[in-house]
């Protein structure tokens, strides 16, 4: 497998700034989506009245998973509103009455970890936690598994240049995190975790190293900063050697994002489901980058308003997600969603003309997938031969396109080669 | 109001480009070049065999063939094509026009003359490049179709013409390349045959040999690749697996015979071997894509460039390789496809080839033996009478156009009179003039001593060579 690709981590601009929250959302608009699933019962109608933390939608099929109210209010519809993948999705929108009143006295734990491994999996299945990284599987099913799991690796990597969400979070939250991690071993009987921290963030190491101390059974691993270190399997075959068919299970690993242990951490902790999340706003059209913990269905336009807004000037490209994996959407009416793990605001793209492929076999030494994405694009019409390529192992990187020194958007080629496959 | 541009991702670039890539393909020749210049330019020019003009001569030619070819995707785009201003600039400016004749000129003999040149120029471009379809599309590596052309069309004419010997080279005792010269030695050759006309292996590595205008210097070709390669232009594990393969098989025929590792090395150094593993096999755009169909792609380049050179007349191998190899690069583009996924996939080519190296590395190294006997395919003996002290020798040498006929005395081992019976040469009452004939005569200890007559180079050269070549039949060399 290839080793991953040195890209530009254009992260200094939120490195230095602390996570602020906007949690004043006139209305927020909670999006009917789970892992790209739209197949989701809605538990609400017009003019009901939501506490904070309330059920108001289930998704259907096996992994059955609640999605919550983040404010306390009234529910006033269900609009269209544009999704991180650039289309629009339905949402429920709620009208805040700033109360964040909540349906139960919330009980605070003490010790997080007295939860038998039934208790905890039905908590964080409660809590509607799914993985904070990107991928937004539920994370009761990680967990709630026969197979034996004798590592957890916690992922801290976050190898999309310009986000810091996840690194500010362990900056701040570390503490919380370990005690987290902690229960997690304990609860599920699991003997080691790993942190995998980026081997260039020294000032994350510092922190984790002041606390790491008291759990023996957590250490810290250094990974080099290349992309996409941060994605499951690249990770773990950089840290155990090993590969895997289908799940990390198979070999005794589960991954979870550094973002997700917190959201384990608060559930077990404060009850608390997942309503909020923290986002790196960033990007050159931006007057003050900044991470930003945000509630779950909060218009993105509002949150930049309160960083400052945009810089001058007319054009830009407003991107959800990391630079590579993002997508660019038509409107700042962008919701904030489980996975949506920044906002870039750049400047508008000159579209650089792609010229003739020189087919240099860049694409192909930098596929992590070990695809040959100039072959893919030169088979588009031969259906026969596209089988052989596989396309449909593409994870989406961006790599191809990214050192395409001809500029032609490879990816979208793949991508296209995928639906016909 | 702000407006959103809708892009696909990504939205962050690497750096790189076609231009850049191609920046530093420029830059790795630009030694090369001037090693040409220093080696076929200043040399001739401080001995005093060329002219201030003779000197830039080689800079010229290098520079024409790269103007030609720019100058003719020009005029292709303006005129057939109908592009102007802007998408004309984009035209040429993505279209690399420069690199087809800038190579083609550097894998031509010094003698070739300009017109041709400007025909090869010709042909790489309409043939290897616009017929395909342009920049990216040409199937063939454009530099050698039109080198092909030129070698099938106007071969002999520019061997007359004095082939790959510069003024200083002609002059010398060596009749051409080492990859020809081994042509003419019976059997494998010896290091005395092959290597010692040349000098020793180091002239190899640093190119003081006869060879083409970019070719012979085997240490800048080695420190191009290095240079491509740390700067990611180049497919590297192509040139190190073509070039293992012809060490490694040559080292086995070697081997056989109980030569030193001189062999595989005089085999690897000579000719255009490293020039083309570096600079033409690599060509991205005509070789494959795949790690795994890059080496399949090199063993066969050295199988085939093996073959050609023990077993057909053609001594270089390399030009014909891999122009036969770029027709299947789609093949081991779909096998290194394949065994990405699943290496099994790519046994079988690797089994194949195996087989055959060992095979043929055996079977040449079995077939063929040393001998130190050298001859001279251009020299005859039509006569040889001895009675006493005294041979007469009726021998002919190959000259400026047909044969030279002569006959030759010599008696108890001096040359005692040559008679010209027969010779093609309008200027050869030239050679008359500068008492050539006796200056050999008396010089015939040491005839390398005698220059050869200017305007006449090539009727007085292969003079001189008859006369060696006789005086070893005598001496029984």
């Amino acid at each position: 497998m290839a080793r991953g690709v040195k890209i530009p981590s254009c992260k200094k601009d939120t490195l230095n700034e602390k996570i602020v929250s906007y949690s004043k959302p006139k209305k927020i608009y909670i999006p009917l989506i789970c892992q790209n699933d739209t197949n989701i019962t809605v538990l609400v109608k017009n003019g009901d009245y939501v506490h904070k933390g309330d059920v108001i939608a289930r998704r259907k099929g096996a992994l059955k998973i609640p999605i919550h109210a983040s404010v306390s209010g009234t529910v006033k519809a269900i609009e269209e509103k544009p999704y991180l993948n650039g289309q629009n999705v339905k949402c429920v929108v709620i009208e805040n009455d700033f109360k964040e009143k909540r349906a139960n006295v919330v009980k605070v734990k003490r010790h997080i970890n007295n939860y038998s491994k039934e208790e905890f999996i039905n908590k964080i299945r409660d809590a509607g936690i799914v993985g904070l990284g990107g991928a937004g599987f539920p994370t009761f099913a990680k967990y709630d598994t026969d197979a034996k799991i004798n590592t957890l690796i916690v992922n801290a990597v976050e190898c999309e240049p310009y986000l810091t969400a996840d690194y500010k979070l362990i900056q701040e939250k570390c503490e919380e995190i370990l005690e987290a991690i902690d229960a997690v071993l304990e609860i599920n009987g699991i003997h080691e975790a790993i942190i995998a921290i980026n081997r260039n963030d020294t000032k994350t190491k510092e922190i984790i190293n002041t606390f790491i101390g008291t759990y023996l059974k957590i250490k810290m691993v250094e990974v080099p900063e290349v992309y996409p270190m941060g994605w499951e399997r690249t990770l773990i075959k950089q840290i155990k050697g090993v590969t895997y068919k289908k799940l990390p299970s198979e070999k005794g690993i589960i991954v979870n994002n550094v973002s997700t242990i917190y959201a384990i951490y608060e559930a077990l902790k404060y009850d608390k489901p997942l309503i909020e999340r923290v986002i790196t706003f960033t990007g050159e059209k931006l007057n003050k980058p900044q991470n930003v913990l945000v509630k779950i269905g909060t218009p993105i336009k509002e949150v930049i308003n309160s960083l400052g807004g945009y810089k001058e000037g007319e054009d830009i490209c407003l991107v959800a997600g990391g630079p590579m994996m993002g997508c660019a959407v038509e409107s700042d009416e962008l919701v904030a969603s489980p996975t949506l793990n920044g906002v870039l605001v750049l400047e508008k793209n000159e579209n650089e003309k792609a010229t003739e492929c020189l087919r240099c076999s860049k694409c192909v030494e930098v596929c992590p997938v070990k695809l040959a994405p100039v072959l893919i694009k030169d088979s588009l019409k031969d259906p026969d031969n596209l089988k052989y390529l596989k396309p449909e192992r593409c994870i989406e990187c961006g790599l191809c396109s990214y050192i395409c020194p001809a500029k032609i958007k490879l990816r979208d080629y793949v991508i296209i080669a995928k639906r016909k496959v | 109001m702000k407006k959103f541009q809708v892009i696909s991702g990504p939205f962050i670039k690497d750096a790189g480009n076609t231009s850049k890539i191609m920046r530093h393909l420029l830059i790795a020749l630009m030694p090369i070049i001037l090693f040409s210049f220093f080696k076929n330019g200043i040399l001739p020019y401080v001995s005093n065999k060329v002219t201030l003009l003779g000197m830039f001569y080689p800079l010229i030619f290098i520079l024409l063939g790269a103007t030609s070819t720019v100058l003719i995707e020009f005029l292709y785009a303006r005129l057939i094509l109908k592009k102007e201003d802007d998408e004309l600039k984009h035209y040429m400016h993505s279209s690399y026009s420069v690199f087809p004749g800038l190579f083609l000129a550097l894998v031509l003999p010094i003698n070739t003359p300009i017109s041709i040149l400007f025909f090869g120029c010709v042909m790489a471009t309409v043939v290897g490049k616009l017929l395909f379809g342009g920049f990216g599309n040409n199937i063939f590596n454009p530099a050698l179709i039109g080198l092909l052309f030129i070698s099938i069309v106007y071969g002999p004419l520019i061997a007359e013409r004095g082939g790959y010997l510069n003024a200083l080279e002609m002059d010398a005792i060596t009749t051409a390349t080492p990859l020809s010269n081994v042509a003419t030695v019976e059997g494998i050759g010896t290091y005395e045959t092959l290597v010692k006309p040349y000098g020793s292996l180091y002239n190899f590595l640093f190119g003081t040999i006869p060879g083409s205008l970019g070719e012979t210097s085997a240490i800048l070709c080695i420190l191009a690749f290095f240079y491509l390669t740390i700067f990611k232009v180049i497919k590297w594990r192509i040139p190190v697996v073509y070039v293992s393969t012809v060490f490694a098989m040559t080292y086995v025929i070697g081997g056989f015979n109980n030569l030193g590792i001189w062999y595989p090395l005089f085999q690897i150094l000579s000719g255009g071997l490293l020039f083309g593993a570096v600079f033409m096999a690599t060509d991205p755009v005509t070789s494959p894509t795949t790690p795994i169909g890059e080496i399949l792609y090199g063993l066969f380049l050295g199988i085939l460039t093996v073959i050609i050179r023990y077993f057909t007349p053609y001594p270089e191998g390399v030009m014909v390789s891999i122009l036969t190899l770029n027709m299947l690069v789609f093949i081991f583009d779909k096998i290194g496809a394949r065994a990405r996924f699943n290496f099994n996939k790519a046994v079988p080519g690797f089994l194949f080839a195996w087989i055959i190296i060992l095979g043929l590395s055996l079977y040449i190294g079995n077939q063929y033996k040393v001998s130190a006997k050298k001859s001279d395919p251009e020299f005859n003996i039509l006569e040889k009478n001895v009675s006493g002290d005294t041979t007469n020798y009726v021998v002919t040498q190959k000259g400026f156009s047909g044969n030279i006929k002569a006959s030759i005395v010599i008696e108890e081992g001096f040359i005692k009179k040559i008679d010209i019976l027969e010779i093609k040469d309008n200027y050869y009452s030239k050679v008359e003039k500068e008492n050539y004939i006796e200056q050999i005569i008396d010089a015939q200890i040491n005839l390398e001593l005698v220059d050869t007559v200017s305007g006449v180079t090539i009727t007085s050269s292969a003079i001189k060579k008859m006369v060696i070549n006789t005086l070893k039949d005598y001496r029984g060399e």
